[in-house]
């Protein structure tokens, strides 16, 4: 993971980077981060960071990850690939909750009272919740007082735009500049790597 | 001149030490206990220290310098969001309270951001109240250096400020600390105890300052004389507040509400006269405390003149 600090404060941007850091592993989130890069311009009121994940697992259907079978009226889940145990196990506990829903063991669960036909459908999204994750991390980052803030979002990049008051519209092309950029691969250390594409905006 | 040391050691015999601070003319300024170990913050004349000393060893104890004892501290941060809480705030009253001091950690209720940020007259007054106030800010010079220094403008208290850029001065304060930012994690390394440290000695250099000043115009009696006074109290005794007497550079804090106490203070003989005839007595913005200010003697002799005593 490597973190560029761009700005108009040497000590600020080498502590910046540095908090940065701390934040994600606080978070647990190093080895889901590909790199980021910020720009910091107290004077200006301008703070944009810009994040690229790593790739997020794409979504799969439970069956790909459990094999089901029927037991007692319910479905006998038995994990393959454990990796995705704890994002199973939490959506079937907000589904159905978790008095249904009983962990035997590691890698097995025994849903009472849910044929397996009924979870044969369900999808698992684990990129949503990196989503979340690294958003949170970033909102820890942002100075407090810049409550003005301009999402952009792509497939494996985000970039946050905040200011203190009224969004300019330099502020968003200098957003937009660097977020693109992190899409289309920008080298934050040796090799640059490709990010993905189809682009979305949201207002906050 | 008094000197304040902190003992610590065992409860054993501990009352002797108490009989010898009272025979050399000291105050005993807090105890605290934990099992059968004690600390005893004592304030005694400069010149009898070896007899404490001796003391000391004889009991198996020690003596520990505590510069900032019987002082109360304010460390005031921006707000009492995770940007500027607990980190490093609270560490540095953590230090603060390891040279002796009281301290109160405080968030200002609008001090994000920086155009924005602001202090109210209320948060002001209660900062007043302290001996002195550390304020700790962040990483970027001209956050501080044009906004966040209307945080400490016209505060008639002492001012350190510490922050993270090396900035040469700041105006409105009497001391700066450079090199302690916005941090995420407790400050354990080296450097960052040695900069806790540097911290903690410049707040000691504003809080001698003061006292230099309290000297020039002396009070008409020592805080801590007026503490040994009134702990018997019965009101104050039933305190179950933490140290429910604080002692201040130019008088006291009394951890019980003002409207319960103030006729027992009044009435608190101190030398001769009335405590409310050489202090004011007054209520505490701090919730359910009351004020104690010791006049200087120059304010008690204009008094008696006009009164023609």
């Amino acid at each position: 993971m490597n973190i560029v600090v761009e700005g108009s404060e040497e000590y600020g941007t080498e502590v910046y980077a540095e908090l940065f850091e701390r934040i994600l592993i606080d978070l647990g989130l190093t080895n889901r981060v590909e790199g980021a890069k910020l720009l910091i311009y107290p004077e200006k009121h301008l703070f944009i960071v810009s994040v690229r994940m790593r790739q997020a697992r794409l979504t799969v259907m439970v069956p790909e990850v459990a094999d089901l079978s029927e037991k007692d009226g319910g479905t006998f889940m038995a994990i393959r690939n454990e990796s995705y145990a704890p994002a199973l196990l939490a959506l079937l506990w907000k589904l159905f909750g978790r008095e249904r829903i009983e962990q035997l063991s590691r890698l097995e669960i025994l849903a009472h009272g849910i044929p397996p036909s009924r979870l044969e459908d369900l999808a698992l999204n684990p990129g949503e919740e990196l989503r979340k994750d690294v958003l949170d991390a970033i909102w820890r980052l942002l100075p407090e007082g810049f409550k003005v803030r301009h999402n952009l979002f792509a497939e494996g990049v985000m970039t946050i735009i905040s200011t203190e008051h009224e969004m300019q519209e330099e502020f968003m092309a200098m957003g937009r500049q660097l977020h693109q950029d992190m899409v289309n691969g920008l080298d934050l250390e040796a090799g640059a790597r490709n990010g993905g594409d189809g682009e979305e905006e949201e207002d906050v | 001149m008094y000197e304040v040391l902190m003992f610590d050691g065992g409860v054993y015999r501990i009352t002797e030490l108490y009989e010898l601070v009272e025979d050399i003319g000291g105050f005993v300024i807090q105890k605290t206990q934990i099992q059968v170990m004690i600390t005893v913050t004592i304030a005694i004349p400069a010149e009898d220290r070896p007899v404490i000393e001796a003391k000391t060893r004889e009991l198996g104890g020690k003596l520990v310098e505590v510069p900032l004892a019987g002082t109360e501290i304010a460390v005031v941060g921006p707000t009492l969001g995770r940007h500027h809480m607990p980190h490093p705030i609270c560490d540095i009253a953590e230090h603060l309270r390891r040279y002796g001091a009281i301290t109160v950690v405080m968030g200002l209720a609008r001090g994000k951001g920086r155009q924005t940020a602001q202090i109210s007259a209320d948060e002001k007054a209660f900062i007043e109240e302290f001996d002195a106030a550390v304020f700790v800010l962040g990483n970027f010079a001209d956050c501080i250096l044009k906004d966040k220094v209307r945080l400490f403008e016209k505060i008639e208290i002492p001012v350190a400020v510490v922050c993270g850029p090396e900035i040469a001065s700041v105006p409105n304060c009497e001391a700066l600390v450079c090199g302690i930012g916005r941090k995420v994690e407790r400050m354990r390394r080296a450097e960052e105890i040695a900069k806790l440290e540097e911290a903690a000695r410049a707040v000691q250099s504003v809080v001698e300052r003061r006292r230099g000043e309290i000297d020039e115009d002396p009070l008409f009696v020592h805080p801590a004389e007026v503490k040994q006074r009134i702990e018997g109290l019965e009101l104050v005794q039933e305190s179950l507040r933490p140290a429910p007497i604080v002692l201040h550079l130019d008088g006291l804090r009394v951890k019980v509400p003002y409207e319960q106490v103030r006729e027992q203070l009044c009435g608190v003989d101190v030398y001769g006269r009335r405590l409310c005839d050489i202090a004011t007595i007054s209520p505490s913005r701090l919730g359910g405390s009351t004020m104690i200010h010791i006049l200087t003697k120059a304010q008690v002799a204009s008094r008696d003149s006009k009164a023609g005593i």
